[in-house]
């Protein structure tokens, strides 16, 4: 038999299993308030959101889209609106941070030194996409050549990134550096 | 009066067996977690070898804890306090032999099996389809057995801890059949009736209630037998034990679709997830308090008595993870936990302190009954206690910590709109020493469980060899008819049919409600949405994909947030996954999500990153796998695939069907072809030639790779709404 103390013999049930014996508590208000409460608040949750005029949850993103894309359009116009790029591209700040980028992004798919690998040499005399100009490569970089396996970086990169990486990369054409991929595309004079 | 009692003995050699066993695997399964955790931190312990990679020795260490370490207590326990609640021997000793050895030869052939590969990939339900089988007999066997001991019982009343195994027996049935509802393509291989959302839902029910009803519900009824008996102190509340018990069977079935919040899953869907999860929150607590204060005015033995430190230790860990899954079960919380290293802190909350320690309670509590010996070091239990609790408090807080900053820093956006932190691995370069620290602790975890087994072993050395059967008497269950003043649950507790009947009703509402209407996925498809389904070498990197365990890592889900759009591309809807058999969701994102991979990055991006993922992205934790360019594709059971298939209802034409594998083989000559000039340019003595690549395993994964994310055309949708 259990050990039972003098205060608990009154609600101590008559009966035992393998001697084991069950005390008759009442249910503790705390916890009966926490289960109600529970209970309550989710049948106007789900009223509100499933029934109501709770927003779905594809409404709640195209709202948080619309302010994250504002955002966007705001930072590139801003650092779109009066860029030069012959500064730009002999900034030493701006090349640091464009090759930080390169060394990071870039480099698995075009080579340490802009060689080629899995995508085209970018320091030779060749380009496939555009004329190899500093806004010709920039809209590289923030479209992406989705046909060719180059991601868009627009979402990816900050705007100041981007032309920093643009800088970077365009400072790389004419460099040839050792083990060159074969050139891809034509001919650019700069 | 003395002629009506009747003498029986209990079967404790079954007990004993299941002790031991649950003893053996309880190595094992800490054994995996604590190589798998190092995996995590350190790549090299993959070893660059098929059998031993991550991605198939994690479903092995979930498989060995969850079934073969918690299962076999759950029986030890089950037989040993089953026979003395009810006053009678098992009902079928034959039964209870098929039913231990049949368990253990389930493990075996899952420990054999998941390294090999075979895998549905469906969480805590990898095994191929003849397991499936062999367990669905096992599980019957057990249960006939179960429910004979009841139909044969001297105790006219069924004790709370019955209620919980009775809950057990049939919701797990049905759960594990429901779930492995599958179609075999060959002897270890098979695609499940569900695809995409249906799967995903079917899944996730299973799984969380895989939870309930194998690690939650089984472990109340030991609670409440083991911790009444280990103190000796009578039961708190019988009336609480009433309410929790149905509330929580009817409410916890419900709770599945919280693993899968701003998915593609039906908005309505995830809503009753959250708010059934909620409602969980104070039924799983009445189960806490019935424990814990089971133990008012013993507290001193807490002081002096290492089984009741384990006891009070495990409802303590149960109490808190009942609190924490409502909590991550909130959608808000859950976008910031769900994928990363919180959920696995939460899960071994529960698995290393709730069932980890009640089990060790248990086996502490058993072996001097069992073999008639007492324990030979009480020091040494105390010791495992520290050494456990320590263990899963670095195991929690590191894991919890790790979780908390990486997804703090997959949603950190920026004034210019963009992601802080868009490079995936720099998200898990900051938490790898965590990861360090989560093994110390599985370590540590480790350590108490081998002081456990040197004491066992000194027990059972110094126990008496003669065990003879200790003979009981009681009279019949007639001879103690119901009291005409008893209350309608009282009655009910008399009646093993109607109660089992109850239960059953109670676990298949919420099954019913939810999963139902998802079986028509049709109706969730928009009608000018088009969806291709995947060509057969497609299907065939598919296949390797589900087989190479790339779901534990990467989720193929974007969930409905700002965030996930922004690093992964536009939210997955239904169509993206319709026809995907099995569903490859995922729930963990040690890597990057995959739904969009395809086209994002060219072939030989692929080719180099399989072969050596550090070739592409360094710092990159994922294994290599060097095997895949060289283990032939089967062309010919492609034919076999797609027609299963087919028969599935994914619109193959019957001329795909007939011609799989020449379809198959002209897009690997295709892609082989184009990677051979590839790496010809790169490497002009490269060994690899179109020829050489064309019929490697390298070539299919690579065209699935491709294809994920590219095959739903809702252009038409798209200008309809503009």
């Amino acid at each position: 038999m259990s050990d039972i103390k003098d205060d608990e013999k009154e609600i101590l049930l008559d009966h035992d299993y393998d001697n084991i014996q069950e005390l008759d508590n009442p249910l503790p208000k705390w916890w009966l308030l926490t289960f109600y409460g529970t209970i309550i608040f989710s049948v106007f949750y789900y009223a509100y959101y499933e029934l109501g005029s709770g927003p779905s949850l594809s409404e709640e993103l195209r709202e948080d889209m619309q302010v994250v894309e504002a955002k966007m359009r705001e930072a590139d116009r801003k650092a779109e609106a009066n860029i030069d790029w012959q500064a730009l591209a002999k900034d030493p700040e701006a090349l640091a941070v464009g090759k930080s980028i390169y060394d990071k992004n870039c480099a698995s798919c075009h080579a340490a030194q802009g060689q080629g690998l899995i995508g085209p040499n970018l320091a030779d005399n060749y380009w496939i996409h555009g004329d190899g100009s500093m806004p010709e490569i920039a809209k590289i970089l923030k479209k992406g050549v989705l046909e060719k396996g180059m991601p868009p970086w627009q979402e990816i990169l900050k705007p100041e990134e981007l032309q920093a990486t643009t800088a970077y990369v365009y400072n790389m054409i004419g460099t040839n550096p050792p083990n060159p991929k074969a050139p891809q595309g034509e001919k650019i004079e700069l | 009066m003395s002629e009506k009692f009747e003498t029986f003995s209990y079967d404790d050699a079954i007990v004993k067996k299941f002790l031991l066993a649950t003893v053996i695997w309880a190595g094992v399964a800490f054994l995996l977690g604590i190589l798998i955790a190092l995996q995590l931190a350190f790549w090299q312990l993959n070893f660059n070898t098929e059998w031993l990679t991550f991605g198939r020795m994690r479903p092995l260490h979930t498989n060995a804890a969850i079934f073969a370490f918690a299962g076999n207590a759950i029986f030890a326990g089950i037989y040993y306090s089953t026979q003395r609640l009810l006053k009678t021997r098992m009902y079928n000793d034959m039964l209870s032999k098929i039913h231990f050895w049949g368990w253990q030869l389930i493990i075996l052939a899952a420990a054999i099996t998941l390294p090999l590969g075979f895998s549905q990939s469906k969480e805590y339900a990898e095994l191929e389809w003849p397991i499936d089988i062999a367990i669905t007999v096992i599980w019957v066997i057990f249960s006939l057995n179960l429910f004979g001991t009841i139909a044969r019982r001297r105790e006219r009343h069924l004790y709370v801890a019955i209620w919980f195994y009775i809950a057990t027996v049939i919701t797990v049935a049905v759960l594990h059949v429901i779930n492995s509802i599958e179609y075999p393509v060959s002897l270890l291989q098979s695609y499940p009736v569900y695809a995409g959302i249906q799967d995903a839902l079917v899944q996730w029910w299973y799984g969380h209630n895989a939870v309930a009803f194998f690690l939650t519900t089984p472990f109340l009824g030991l609670m409440y037998y083991f911790i009444p008996k280990a103190a000796n102190r009578p039961v708190y509340s019988y009336r609480l034990s009433i309410v929790h018990f149905w509330s929580l069977v009817f409410i916890y079935i419900w709770a599945g679709p919280h693993h899968l919040l701003y998915t593609a899953l039906p908005d309505w869907a995830q809503t009753l997830g959250m708010i059934f999860s909620l409602m969980l929150w104070a039924p799983s607590w009445g189960g806490m308090i019935n424990g814990l204060l089971t133990l008012r005015g013993a507290w001193h033995l807490l002081r002096t008595e290492p089984i009741i430190k384990f006891m009070v230790a495990a409802v303590t860990f149960y109490g808190m993870s009942t609190f924490e899954g409502p909590l991550l079960s909130i959608k808000s919380v859950s976008a910031l936990g769900h994928y990363t290293d919180w959920i696995i802190g939460h899960v071994h909350s529960g698995a290393l302190g709730w069932n980890g320690m009640l089990s060790f309670g248990m086996i502490y509590f058993l072996i001097p009954k069992l073999w008639k010996q007492e324990m030979y070091s009480k020091k040494l239990m105390t010791y495992h206690f520290w050494f456990g609790l320590l263990g899963i408090l670095l195991y929690y807080i590191s894991m919890v910590t790790a979780g908390i900053t990486q997804g703090m820093m997959w949603r950190a956006i920026d004034a210019t709109g963009r992601l802080v932190y868009p490079d995936f691995v720099e998200t898990v370069m900051r938490i790898v020493p965590l990861y360090y620290v989560r093994a110390i602790g599985g370590v540590l975890y480790f350590i108490g469980f081998c002081l456990m087994v040197y004491n066992i072993y000194k027990t059972l050395k110094a126990a008496p060899k003669d065990s003879k059967e200790e003979v009981y008497k009681a009279m019949p269950m007639e001879a103690n008819p119901e009291k005409p003043d008893a209350k309608w649950h009282r009655r009910l507790e008399g009646k093993g049919f109607a109660f089992s009947l109850l239960a059953f009703l109670a676990i298949i509402v919420g099954s019913i409600i939810e999963i139902l209407p998802t079986l028509n996925i049709d109706k969730y498809v928009p009608q000018n949405v088009y969806v291709d389904p995947f060509t057969p070498l497609e299907q065939t990197g598919r296949d390797i994909y589900v087989k190479e365990g790339c779901y534990v890592c990467h989720s193929q889900m974007i969930r409905k947030l700002p965030e996930e759009v922004l690093r992964y591309g536009k939210a997955s809807s239904i169509a993206d996954s319709m026809y995907d058999r099995p569903f490859q969701w995922g729930s963990k994102r040690t890597g990057p999500d995959l739904a969009r991979v395809g086209g994002k990055y060219p072939d030989l991006w692929h080719y180099r990153h399989m072969l050596d993922p550090r070739a592409v992205t360094q710092n990159s934790l994922m294994p290599a796998y060097p095997w895949l360019f060289e283990k032939k594709i089967d062309f010919m059971s492609t034919r076999k695939k797609l027609t299963v298939l087919q028969n599935l209802g994914v619109p193959y034409t019957d001329e795909e069907v007939a011609n799989a594998d020449k379809l198959a083989s002209e897009q690997a000559e295709r892609i082989a072809a184009s990677l051979a000039t590839e790496l010809k340019n790169l490497d002009p003595q490269s060994p690899v030639t179109a020829k050489s690549l064309r019929d490697k395993e390298i070539v299919a994964l690579i065209a699935y790779l491709q294809a994920l994310g590219t095959k739903v055309d809702d252009s038409e949708l798209v200008e309809a709404s503009e």
